[in-house]
């Protein structure tokens, strides 16, 4: 018959009204939600499992991305503080202020005073009341330095070397250091956090396979007679894609609530041991685009995963 | 639409036994035709060649001039949404009503909720079986749920009816009505073919009769020969 030129089909196709695909999924996902919610506790299960999968990714992402935020705010230059020994006088700080700006490692130096200093270290805290009890400043002064261009690592060594030896002063912190450290902390969440991502992903979109898997099983013999009645792949396969989807949306769900909690609870510890390092940390939460993601995300993968199930297992549903 | 020729059929299956040999028939468009033989003859097996649920061995199986056995898969429902079967053990979906149950060939062509409903209560009151509209298969004799496959398969009014024992659960009387609504379909240019055992339907129907047996066709025989 192919061979013969026009080839007028036997079967045409029966004659869908217009939108009638809009109708299809809305009717598809009604039933699939009335469904995944008659089977609460399995679905909550489910949620659960991807939520998780998704939880520890999305929390690396917000680390590293509040690690790089914190490292950018950085001017970029090296400085270091000279604490000066408890009861030093003003002057002792101005004078070692000037000396260190006539140095050539020095680029400016300048005195933080004990006022400024109460204040600096009572932002955020809420130990002032204490200090305020003491009714003395028990902080010294000291002095700030930026360190010039072009100074290298083993000179600057040495020159914070000399400036501990001196007297009246206390100790020399330099800045840098654990500013460095954390950008390659960050670098390192940033990675695992990808690696996690892949790893993880691959899980949710197997949890959500074996769980489409089981529904499909569960529901061979209505598909083997929708399959003989006529229906398309596509007809059998719609409602496992959106339980795929329902799945994937409800684990981003959960997963932005796991985060959250625990940036929550990790909040305020974080935000003082950054102040131990005389930074400010300004922790960037959940916000709409990431919660938007995770469900993207969720969504995409239950998806995948509801085609591995379907692909794999739909073609061999016939009545026999 | 429903004029079905079968070229030199073999169905072996994996074990080596061979469940139609060298079956050659022809179907007419509008033809009836009753399929008969003991059990393992293979009835059962012609009429699931014919619905694409397996592939024969060897020969042809054209219908409406198209051999179905190299039907792209992509193909095979629409080919499907224009039969009709009847299977004895039902086949209804234990948690769908009668009606949904009914509906179910049309809902896969995405018709309209409201003309679904409109055609399944119609088929549903060809089999007298309206009242039990929304009542589950559980809750149905066996003559009832095999009324519910029946009014299933004409629901879509089919160019081809493929029964296999659809009287097998029916008293006399709703046998003759089940097989007049056949007869109906069959004036209207659907081909009909009945599988069964029912000596005495087959020779009250006066339609044509083919028996099988161990696979080959022992019998064909036209209405009044």
């Amino acid at each position: 018959m192919r061979g013969e030129g026009r080839f007028r089909d036997p079967w045409p196709p029966v004659q869908r009204p217009r939108f009638a695909w809009i109708r299809d999924h809305w009717r598809v996902s009604r039933d699939c939600f009335t469904l995944a919610c008659r089977r609460l506790w399995s679905s909550l299960l489910v949620w659960l499992l991807i939520g998780i999968s998704l939880a520890l990714p999305a929390a690396l992402y917000l680390l590293q991305h509040n690690l790089a935020a914190a490292a950018a705010q950085w001017d970029g230059r090296p400085s270091f503080t000279v604490y000066l020994q408890t009861g030093s006088e003003i002057g002792v700080a101005r004078g070692l202020a000037d000396r260190l700006d006539a140095e050539p490692e020095v680029e400016r130096a300048w005195v933080i005073t004990p006022q400024q200093a109460l204040a600096e270290f009572s932002e955020g805290l809420t130990i002032a009341d204490a200090l305020e009890v003491l009714g003395e400043n028990p902080l010294p002064a000291s002095v700030r330095a930026t360190v010039a261009d072009g100074v290298r690592e083993e000179e600057l060594q040495r020159f914070m070397a000399e400036q501990s030896a001196a007297e009246g002063v206390d100790e020399v912190v330099l800045e840098k250091a654990w500013l460095e450290r954390m950008a390659a902390i960050s670098d390192f969440v940033g990675r695992v956090g990808w690696i996690l991502a892949a790893v993880f992903g691959l899980g949710a979109a197997l949890v959500t396979a074996s769980s489409v898997r089981l529904v499909i099983e569960s529901r061979l013999e209505e598909l083997s007679v929708q399959k003989l009645v006529g229906g398309t792949d596509a007809f059998v396969r719609r409602p496992f894609l959106y339980f795929g989807l329902f799945y994937g949306v409800g684990g981003g769900m959960v997963a932005a609530m796991l985060v959250a909690g625990s940036l929550g609870a990790l909040e305020a510890p974080l935000v003082t041991l950054f102040d131990s390092y005389k930074e400010r940390l300004t922790i960037e939460g959940m916000d709409g685009p990431l919660v938007g993601a995770l469900l993207g995300v969720g969504g995409l993968l239950g998806l995948f995963g509801a085609l591995i199930a379907t692909n794999r297992r739909l073609k061999q549903v016939e009545l026999t | 639409m429903g004029s079905i020729a079968l070229h030199d059929v073999t169905k072996r299956f994996d074990n080596g036994q061979e469940a139609l040999r060298n079956v050659s028939l022809t179907f007419d468009e509008g033809s009836m035709a009753f399929l008969t033989g003991h059990s393992g003859a293979g009835k059962s097996t012609f009429l699931k060649l014919l619905l694409r649920l397996q592939l024969p061995t060897q020969g042809q199986i054209v219908v409406n001039g198209v051999n179905i056995s190299q039907l792209p898969r992509r193909r095979i429902p629409r080919y499907r949404q224009h039969l009709g079967a009847v299977f004895q053990d039902h086949h209804l979906l234990s948690d769908r009503t009668v009606l949904e149950n009914v509906a179910l060939p049309l809902v896969v062509t995405s018709m309209r909720a409201r003309d679904i409903a409109t055609r399944a209560r119609a088929a549903l009151s060809m089999v007298g079986l309206l009242a039990k509209e929304r009542l589950y298969p559980s809750h149905l004799s066996a003559g009832e749920q095999q009324r519910v496959g029946i009014a299933r398969a004409v629901v879509n009014r089919p160019n081809l009816i493929l029964a296999d024992e659809p009287t097998g659960n029916l008293d006399p009387e709703l046998s003759r009505e089940v097989m007049g609504l056949f007869v109906n379909f069959r004036r209207i240019g659907a081909t009909v073919i009945v599988a069964t055992h029912d000596q005495h339907l087959i020779e009250t129907m006066g339609v044509r009769v083919i028996e099988l047996d161990s696979g080959r066709v022992v019998r064909d025989e036209a209405p009044g020969a």
